[in-house]
């Protein structure tokens, strides 16, 4: 391993506010930016931090997101020593099929895979979020500062504060106090779920952790105020850039949209910090005689003679003459039919939005989220 | 059923395409905005399960084994399967010398050493699809010697001009192989495409190379017309030639029609490249493309019509781009107006306020330049 830390990612949500676009699969397989999944981030900055060794902890509906990144492939992660596993919950020889209980459980469930590696710190992730990050620079942060555990965190409104893991820091960064969705918020400071630990140490106390009769098996709820009470030394690792936590239709909507914006501060184009994800083999975008094409992000396999504005188009998206996307996403293999309009929307896979008919308003306060075939009314 | 190996063949020395040629052999054309040339007789032979293929590559090697890398982005299975690039090894004292034939016969041993019956030949330079393993068998089922593949053209005063074209006789008998001099409309131009047996093919080399130091595989096949059982079978479907700088636009351009598109891409045959994980293209306010064929990775803001955008391209504000391909990485600077014209990879068109080319004359701009 080319810095001793090996990644484990926390795969299992469910995600549940996405509504119908979590049915079916698990929240980190949600498709983002036109061609990715969110998943596609963390793993990723992982390829890009130079972390060899990824373990992916998958839980609901987790078939699609294990075939998924079982391909490491994709990220670069194929080389002799480097690896995406894929680890979710499994029968034991002293226990029964157990589910993941909590975040920490989940690691704990999978301390014979990490000692396999024997790694000196483990980096703990979300599967579930959008940004892109160093996180060797969030490693020498936690080795200067000499720290047991260091927590990325992020600037937050103080007013959204109250939604949020807040981590209350003096100067130097260290954690005086963790509150949990604080009510009076003492700081603006979020948690980004992402973590450093030295392994040895957390080792211990997630062994201790397990047999804890009153633990929720939690990092934010459990291991991080242990560690606290403990005395341990804990450190806020700053984070500035673009960072997404979408848990919402509308929120998911407008993390597409603000790829659109000039100088949009998650630049996907970026090569030097490439997102990589899974190469469908399709031809690329297809714009017809007719296409009028006004603020759009389009993919390949799309396939337009109709009007796009202001919108997100994923692979193999169609919009056919005469049809009108605005204001709205549209996942792969969606068909706008002829005549067809969409505005302030956003269209689930594979979903047909039959000739000269209509969804989303431009007034609406929410997003529609379609996801069901849209036909004439009879 | 019968199996074979693949040789994937360069182009002949009498094929020369200006500009480009000077950077990559043909194979490693761009094509359709994301795809070289190479990627389809390479992906029909992986559709075909032809999956141990031989690249001889004439000349400028570096673009072309760059593509290819590993024969896993060819759906290729990477423990069975195999790609192996034959490189012109000897140091000839001329051009002439440099022939399929001449590198065939350094790596013989390779090629002995095979355990497939059957070999199949495609050229890098055409762009086509064909089940060759449908190929394959009907020749095994033909008892011919040699099957070769053509396309029948009503065009052939116009186009093909540096092709070849099989003379044949009423039960598809190949008599003989000649230059199409553009003296009629219709010819069946030959697809330099070759099916025969492993061990026939290395008895051509030796044969060929017996005759003459300067003999091509095409020659020898042309010259064994009498004594072996040649025969043709007619290919359909979406068939370019790319001999010259203007066919190849042509073929690119021609790509815009839909119902041509469909004859060359069918989700049944899928056509394979290497991956480029660049992001999806972005067109600001302002921007506008019809009837075009664009590739991800895009910056676009100004205006573009009936043209190929290869990954990655810039187009800035006011720009014009009618008729054109733009190759990868390529750079159009503000206000610019560009017809008919070939910008080639990382160029920089930034200096100029228009470039006109004209159908029968498109332009070139040359890769990395500046103008």
């Amino acid at each position: 391993m080319q810095n001793n830390m090996l990644a484990m990612i926390l795969a299992g949500g469910r995600g549940s506010r996405l509504k119908d676009l979590t049915t079916r699969v698990a929240k980190p397989a949600v498709h983002y930016g036109g061609k990715y999944r969110i998943i596609d981030f963390p793993l990723s900055n992982c390829a890009n931090s130079g972390i060899d060794v990824v373990g992916v902890l998958t839980q609901y509906e987790s078939v699609l997101l294990n075939s998924y990144v079982a391909a490491g492939r994709r990220w670069g992660l194929d080389s002799r020593d480097s690896g995406v596993y894929v680890l979710p919950p499994r029968e034991k020889a002293d226990a029964d099929l157990d589910v993941y209980r909590g975040t920490a459980d989940a690691i704990s469930q999978n301390i014979d895979f990490i000692d396999t590696y024997d790694p000196e710190y483990l980096l703990i992730l979300s599967g579930d979020h959008i940004y892109k990050m160093d996180y060797s620079e969030m490693l020498n942060f936690h080795k200067q500062r000499n720290a047991d555990a260091t927590i990325a965190v992020i600037p937050v409104p103080i007013e959204e504060a109250s939604r949020f893991g807040i981590m209350n820091a003096d100067a130097e960064g260290m954690i005086l106090e963790f509150e949990e969705k604080p009510e009076k918020p003492k700081s603006n400071l979020a948690s980004m779920g992402i973590y450093i630990f030295n392994w040895k140490l957390l080792r211990k106390m997630l062994i201790e952790d397990m047999v804890n009769p009153d633990s929720s098996h939690d990092f934010g709820k459990d291991i991080i105020p242990t560690m606290l009470a403990n005395d341990k030394r804990l450190f806020a690792y700053k984070f500035q850039g673009y960072w997404k936590d979408v848990g919402t239709i509308d929120s998911l909507w407008e993390a597409n949209m603000d790829l659109l914006d000039e100088g949009n501060a998650l630049n996907l184009r970026d090569g030097s910090w490439t997102i990589y994800t899974e190469d469908i083999g399709a031809l690329p975008q297809y714009l017809g005689p007719n296409a009028e094409i006004d603020r759009a992000y389009i993919t390949e396999a799309c396939k337009i003679d109709g009007l796009v504005r202001n919108s997100v188009l994923f692979s193999g998206a169609e919009v056919a003459t005469g049809a009108k996307v605005i204001d709205s996403v549209l996942m792969p293999n969606v068909k706008v039919e002829e005549g067809a309009v969409v505005t302030r929307a956003l269209v689930a896979s594979d979903v047909i939005v039959e000739a000269g008919t209509t969804v989303g308003s431009a007034k609406s306060t929410n997003i529609t989220l379609v996801a069901a075939d849209v036909k004439e009314e009879e | 059923m019968a199996k074979a190996f693949g040789i994937i063949n360069s182009s002949a020395n009498h094929i020369n395409i200006e500009g480009m040629q000077k950077y990559r052999p043909i194979g490693a054309f761009p094509f359709t905005g994301k795809y070289r040339v190479i990627d389809f007789p390479l992906s029909n032979m992986s559709n075909s399960d032809i999956d141990r293929i031989l690249v001889y590559v004439r000349e400028n090697p570096r673009s072309l084994t760059e593509h290819i890398r590993t024969a896993g982005n060819y759906n290729i299975n990477s423990k069975r399967g195999h790609i192996q690039v034959l490189f012109a090894e000897s140091n000839s004292a001329s051009d002439i010398y440099n022939t399929d034939i001449s590198v065939f016969m350094e790596n013989l041993s390779i090629i002995e050493r095979l355990s497939f019956p059957y070999v199949v030949i495609a050229p890098n330079y055409m762009v086509f699809t064909q089940d060759f393993d449908a190929l394959l068998q009907q020749h095994v089922e033909s008892g011919a010697d040699i099957t070769l593949l053509y396309h029948r053209t009503n065009e052939a005063k116009e186009r093909f001009l540096l092709s070849d074209y099989l003379k044949l006789n009423r039960q598809k008998g190949v008599e003989g192989i000649e230059r199409n001099r553009g003296t009629a409309k219709e010819r069946d131009i030959f697809m330099d495409t070759y099916v025969m047996s492993r061990q026939l093919f290395i008895d051509l080399v030796h044969k060929a190379v017996d005759y003459s130091s300067i003999c091509n595989l095409c020659q020898i096949v042309a010259m064994s017309c009498r004594d072996l059982d040649i025969r043709g079978v007619a290919h359909r479907g979406y068939f370019a030639a790319l001999t010259d700088f203007k066919s190849y636009f042509d073929a690119n351009l021609e790509l815009l029609d839909p119902a041509v598109q469909c004859q060359l891409f069918s989700p049944q045959w899928p056509i394979y490249t290497d991956t480029s994980d660049f992001c999806p293209t972005h067109y600001f306010a302002g921007a506008s493309a019809k009837n075009s064929i664009i590739a991800n990775g895009c910056v676009i803001r100004g205006n573009v019509e009936n043209s190929i955008i290869g990954r990655g391209v810039v187009i800035d504000e006011g720009v014009t781009i009618k008729n054109s391909l733009i190759q990868a990485h390529a750079h159009i600077g503000k206000g610019i107006h560009l017809e008919y014209q070939v910008i080639d990879k990382w160029a920089e068109v930034l200096h100029v306020d228009e470039i006109i080319g004209s159908p029968d004359n498109p332009g070139y701009v040359k890769r990395e330049d500046i103008i």
